[in-house]
C-alpha cells in the first residue's frame, strides 16, 4: 500500500510534467514537419512565382529572446492582431528561441533557408551583435520584410546632477572625459553604449575615452541612483517611472522630434539642443533567406495592414511604441546604411570584430 | 494613502474569493514545480505569461508570485531526499538535509525544511509590509564596490565549507571560478572560452552544474557502490514529529537567517541562492559545534531554508518599488508586469495600490497555504525513498535531464550535464569537495563583474573599495573571517604541543 502510494505520487508528477511540456512538444513536432516540407515549398513557390502567393500552413513567428521582453511582446501582439483581425488566416504561433543576445534564434532561422512559413522579430542588435563578432548571422543572411515600430534611447541623470542639458554634459566630457561614468545594460559595442557614443561624437567628445560600465542584470538604474554612475543610457520606456517619481531627469532623447505621451513629451530631443544626430531602435520582421518576391510581397502587404490597423495602434500606445513603417526594399537599404554607419563607429572604438 | 490603508486594500484583494483561489493555484503549481529537480519557477512563470493575457493583472501577478515562492518552498524536497536540488536556491539545503534523510530521518528533515521555510516566508512578508516603502533605499545602497566586498565575504567561507584538505577545497573553488568566466564578458563584449560555439556564449547555467555535481554524481556513486549496503540504503523515513529540543535548535537559525535572507534578497543580484549559502556559512561560523554541519545538522538545514524563502520575499522590494529585477525569476515577472500593462517602479504604490499591496498580502496567505499543503503530504513524499533503488535512480536521472532541457531547450546542455556528472564523480572519488566549486561559480561571476565595474569607475584605483562605507565594513569582516580560524588553529596546535 505504501509503495503504491509513492509510485502513484510519482505518476502524478509525471502527468503534470507531460501537461507542462506538452505545448513545447507540439511546437517541436510542428517544426520538424515544417523542415520536411520546406523543400517542397521551395519547388512549388519557384514554379508558381507568377506574382501570387499565400501561406499553405501555420506560420511560426520566432522571438529570438525570452518571454516578456520587447521582441517577445512585439511578436505576440503582432500575431494576435494578424489573426484576430483576420489579416492572415493561417494561424500564427509564437516561439521563443532565447540566448546570446539573439544569436541562438538567428542561427535557428538561418537553418530554415527558403521556408516562407517562418518569420522573426528583430531590431538594432541584429546589426550590432554580428559586428561585435558574437553572431555568425547578420541581417544580410535574412530577408527583411517590413519595419513596423520604433523606440528611442534616453540619457538620464540624477535629479540633483550638475548638468541642465546635454550640451553642459558634453562640454564637461570634452574637457575631461573620465570625469563622467556612463552606465548601460548591454556590453560595450551594443545598443546602450553605441547610442551614447554617437551623440557624444556629434558633440565633439573624444569617444575613445568615454568611461562606460555595463550592468547586465538590469541594475543600471541602481548604479545611477546610488551615484556609482553619472549617466544612464537606455530606452525611453525604462526611465519614465523614475522621472515621474522625481528621482531622475532626462537630458535628451535620441528621436528626431519630441515624443508623444504625458511624461515623454517633456523630454527634450538632442536635436533641439543643437546636436545633429538621431538614433532609432527600429523593430521589424524578417524571414529566412531565399524567399521569393511573391512571398515577400505577400507579407509586406499584410504587415502594412497590421501597422495601419486600429487594434495595433492601440497596442502601440499601450506600450509607448512609435509607428515607423518601411517596406522591404526601403528597409533593406536603411539596414545597409545603418550598418555601415555603426561599423565606422565600432572601428573607431576598436570594438569591431575581425 | 497611508501604509495601513494600503495593507487593508491588499488583504481585501488577497482575501476575496478569486484572490484566495489564484493564490492557491499559484502555490500549488509552485511547490510541485519546485519539487521536481531542475524545473524551476522561471519556466513555470514564462509558460504562464501567454495564458494570463487579458486576465485581471492583480490576480495574474498574485498567482505568478505564488508560483515563485511556492517553488522555493517546495524546492528543498528533492534536495533532501535525492541530493538533486529542486531549484538553484535549495542547493545548500542538501548539505545537511540529504545526510539526515540517509540517516533515516527523512520525515523529520522535510518537516524542519517546511517549518523553517514558513518562518522565513512569514517573517519576511511582515518585514516587507512594515518597511516596504523605505526598503527601496536599501536596494540601491549597494554600488559595485559594495557588491564586490559582499562576494568576497561569501568567498571567505570556502575553507569552512569543506572537510579535510584545504588545498583540495581551494583547487575546487578555483575551477569553479574558471567555469564562471565562460561566455560573453559584459564589460568588453568579447566571448571567453566559448571555443566558437554559440552554445557557450551565454555561459553555463547554474542548474546544469548543480544537478551534475550533486544529482548525477550521487547516482553514479550509488551505482558504483551498490554492493556496499551501508551507503544510501535509507529505507526508514522516521517520525515527522519534532521534539521540543529540535524546535529549540532550529528556532535560532530560522529566526536569524530570516532577517539576513530578507536583506540579501533585497539586494538586486544576490538572490535566494547566494542568501542560502551565506546563511549556511554564518550559522556554521557561530555554531557551538560546527563539526556537526554537513552531517545532518538541524541548524544546517533550517538556516538555508529560512533564508532562501525570506530572500524570495526580499526580491520583491526592488521589483515592486524600483522596477529592477534582482534575479532571473523576477526578470521574467517584470516581463509579466509589462505584458499585463503595468509598470513596476517607484510610482506603482501610489498609482496601483491594490496591485502593490495585493501581491504582498497574498504572500502572507500563500505561506500559510504552503504550510498546510506541505505538512500532511510529507509522509507520502518521503516514501519516495522506499521506491526500489534501481527505479529511484532512473527517475532521478530522468528528471535531471528534463529539468536541464527545460532551461533553454538545448541538447547541448544535456551533454554538459553528463560532463559535470562525471566531473562530480571524479571529485568525489578523489575527495575534492563540491560545495566550494558551486559557491565559487555563483559568486565568481558577480564578483568579477563588480570588481571590473569598480575599476572602470575609479580609473583603476583600488582605493574605491575603502572609501565606500559599506564595502569597507564588509572587507574588514571578510578579512577577520579569513584570519580568525587561522589564529584559532594555531592556538589549538600550540595547546596540543604544550600538552604533549
Amino acid at each position: 500500500m505504501k509503495k503504491f502510494l509513492a509510485i502513484s505520487l510519482f505518476i502524478l508528477l509525471l502527468g503534470f510534467l507531460a501537461a507542462c511540456g506538452g505545448e513545447e512538444a507540439e511546437e517541436t513536432q510542428a517544426e520538424s514537419e515544417d523542415s520536411e516540407e520546406s523543400a517542397d515549398n521551395n519547388e512549388s513557390a519557384d514554379s508558381g512565382s507568377d506574382g501570387e502567393w499565400a501561406p499553405e500552413q501555420n506560420i511560426e513567428m520566432v522571438a529570438p529572446a525570452g518571454a516578456g521582453g520587447g521582441w517577445d511582446t512585439t511578436a505576440r501582439m503582432a500575431a494576435q492582431v494578424l489573426n484576430e483581425e483576420g489579416i492572415i488566416d493561417q494561424s500564427i504561433g509564437v516561439v521563443n528561441k532565447e540566448g546570446a543576445g539573439g544569436a541562438i534564434g538567428w542561427s535557428y532561422i538561418a537553418n530554415q533557408e527558403g521556408n516562407p512559413h517562418h518569420l522573426f522579430v528583430s531590431s538594432s542588435p541584429i546589426l550590432l551583435v554580428p559586428l561585435n563578432g558574437q553572431s555568425d548571422h547578420g541581417h544580410e543572411d535574412f530577408t527583411p520584410i517590413a519595419n513596423v515600430i520604433a523606440d528611442y534611447g534616453a540619457f538620464a541623470v540624477r535629479e540633483d546632477a550638475e548638468w541642465e542639458n546635454l550640451n553642459e554634459l558634453f562640454e564637461q566630457m570634452k574637457e575631461d572625459p573620465s570625469s563622467v561614468t556612463v552606465v548601460g545594460t548591454s556590453s560595450p559595442g551594443s545598443m546602450d553604449h553605441i547610442q551614447f557614443v554617437r551623440f557624444a561624437k556629434a558633440a565633439g567628445v573624444d569617444i575613445t575615452k568615454i568611461k562606460y560600465v555595463s550592468a547586465p542584470d538590469a541594475e543600471g538604474i541602481t548604479q545611477l541612483l546610488n551615484g556609482s554612475a553619472d549617466v544612464f543610457s537606455t530606452g525611453v520606456g525604462e526611465v519614465v517611472e523614475q522621472v515621474r517619481a522625481g528621482e531622475i531627469r532626462v537630458l535628451g532623447v535620441t528621436a528626431e522630434e519630441r515624443l508623444e505621451g504625458e511624461v515623454m513629451s517633456e523630454f527634450p530631443t538632442a536635436k533641439e539642443q543643437g546636436i545633429d544626430e538621431v538614433f532609432i531602435n527600429w523593430r521589424g520582421f524578417f524571414g529566412p533567406a531565399g524567399m521569393t518576391d511573391a512571398q515577400v510581397a505577400y507579407y509586406e502587404e499584410k504587415l502594412k495592414e497590421l501597422s495601419d490597423s486600429e487594434a495595433f495602434a492601440d497596442i502601440r500606445s499601450n506600450y509607448g511604441w512609435n509607428e515607423m513603417f518601411m517596406g522591404s526594399e526601403e528597409y533593406q537599404q536603411f539596414l545597409d546604411e545603418e550598418k555601415e554607419n555603426l561599423k565606422g563607429l565600432l572601428e573607431e572604438l576598436d570594438l569591431l570584430a575581425e | 494613502m497611508g501604509a495601513l490603508d494600503g495593507i487593508a486594500t491588499g488583504f481585501q484583494v488577497a482575501l476575496s474569493f478569486e484572490g484566495i483561489m489564484f493564490v492557491l493555484i499559484g502555490v500549488f503549481v509552485g511547490t510541485f514545480i519546485g519539487m521536481l529537480p531542475g524545473l524551476g519557477p522561471i519556466s513555470a512563470i514564462a509558460i504562464m505569461i501567454p495564458i494570463t493575457y487579458g486576465m485581471d493583472p492583480t490576480l495574474a501577478l498574485v498567482m505568478m508570485a505564488g508560483v515563485y515562492y511556492g517553488a522555493v518552498f517546495g524546492g528543498s524536497t528533492s534536495s533532501i531526499l535525492l541530493n538533486a536540488p529542486g531549484i538553484s536556491g535549495t542547493v545548500a539545503s542538501a548539505f545537511d538535509g540529504y545526510p539526515m534523510a540517509q540517516q533515516g530521518k527523512a520525515g523529520k528533515a522535510l518537516a524542519i525544511a517546511a517549518i523553517s521555510s514558513f518562518a522565513g516566508g512569514t517573517i519576511s512578508v511582515i518585514l516587507l509590509m512594515i518597511f516596504a516603502p523605505m526598503l527601496a533605499s536599501v536596494a540601491i545602497s549597494f554600488g559595485p564596490p559594495a557588491y564586490f566586498a559582499l562576494m568576497l565575504l561569501g568567498l571567505s567561507a570556502i575553507a569552512s565549507l569543506s572537510e579535510g584538505s584545504t588545498i583540495k577545497a581551494t583547487i575546487s573553488a578555483v575551477v569553479g571560478f574558471m567555469i564562471a568566466t565562460i561566455g560573453i564578458d559584459p564589460q568588453t563584449g568579447t566571448s571567453r572560452f566559448s571555443f566558437g560555439s554559440a552554445n557557450l556564449l551565454d555561459g553555463i547555467d547554474f542548474l546544469v552544474i548543480a544537478l551534475g555535481l550533486f544529482a548525477i554524481a550521487e547516482v553514479c556513486y550509488l551505482i558504483m557502490n551498490r554492493k556496499k549496503k551501508s551507503i544510501g540504503s535509507a529505507k526508514e523515513i522516521g517520525s515527522l514529529k519534532l521534539s521540543k529540543k529540535d524546535f529549540k535548535e532550529m528556532s535560532g537559525p530560522a529566526g536569524r537567517q530570516s532577517f539576513l535572507g530578507f536583506i540579501l534578497g533585497i539586494l538586486p543580484g544576490a538572490g535566494a541562492t547566494i542568501a542560502s549559502f551565506i546563511s549556511y556559512i554564518t550559522e556554521k561560523k557561530i555554531a557551538k559545534k560546527p563539526e556537526e554541519f554537513g552531517k545532518g545538522s538541524i541548524k544546517g538545514l533550517a538556516a538555508p531554508e529560512a533564508s532562501n524563502n525570506a530572500a524570495t520575499s526580499g526580491a520583491f522590494v526592488p521589483l515592486l518599488s524600483l522596477g529592477i529585477p534582482g534575479s532571473g525569476t523576477t526578470a521574467v515577472m517584470l516581463g509579466a508586469f509589462l505584458v499585463l500593462g503595468l509598470q513596476p517602479g517607484p510610482m506603482l504604490m501610489t498609482d496601483r495600490p491594490e496591485v502593490f499591496w495585493g501581491i504582498i498580502a497574498s504572500m502572507y496567505i500563500g505561506n500559510i497555504f504552503l504550510l498546510i499543503l506541505n505538512l500532511p503530504l510529507i509522509p507520502y513524499i518521503a516514501r519516495l525513498l522506499t521506491i526500489p533503488r534501481p527505479m529511484l535512480i532512473s527517475l532521478v536521472i530522468m528528471f535531471s535531464f528534463i529539468g536541464v532541457y527545460a532551461i533553454s531547450f538545448s541538447t547541448f546542455d544535456l551533454y554538459l550535464l553528463l560532463a559535470f556528472g562525471v566531473i562530480g564523480l571524479l571529485m568525489r572519488m578523489f575527495a575534492f569537495p563540491a560545495p566550494p566549486f558551486i559557491l565559487a561559480f555563483i559568486l565568481g561571476g558577480m564578483m568579477e563583474q563588480s570588481f571590473r565595474q569598480s575599476m572602470t569607475i575609479s580609473d583603476g584605483s583600488l582605493s574605491i573599495f575603502f572609501t565606500n562605507n559599506i564595502s569597507l565594513v564588509l572587507i574588514i569582516v571578510s578579512v577577520l573571517s579569513f584570519v580568525f580560524p587561522l589564529v584559532q588553529a594555531i592556538r589549538t596546535r600550540k595547546k596540543e604541543k604544550a600538552e604533549a
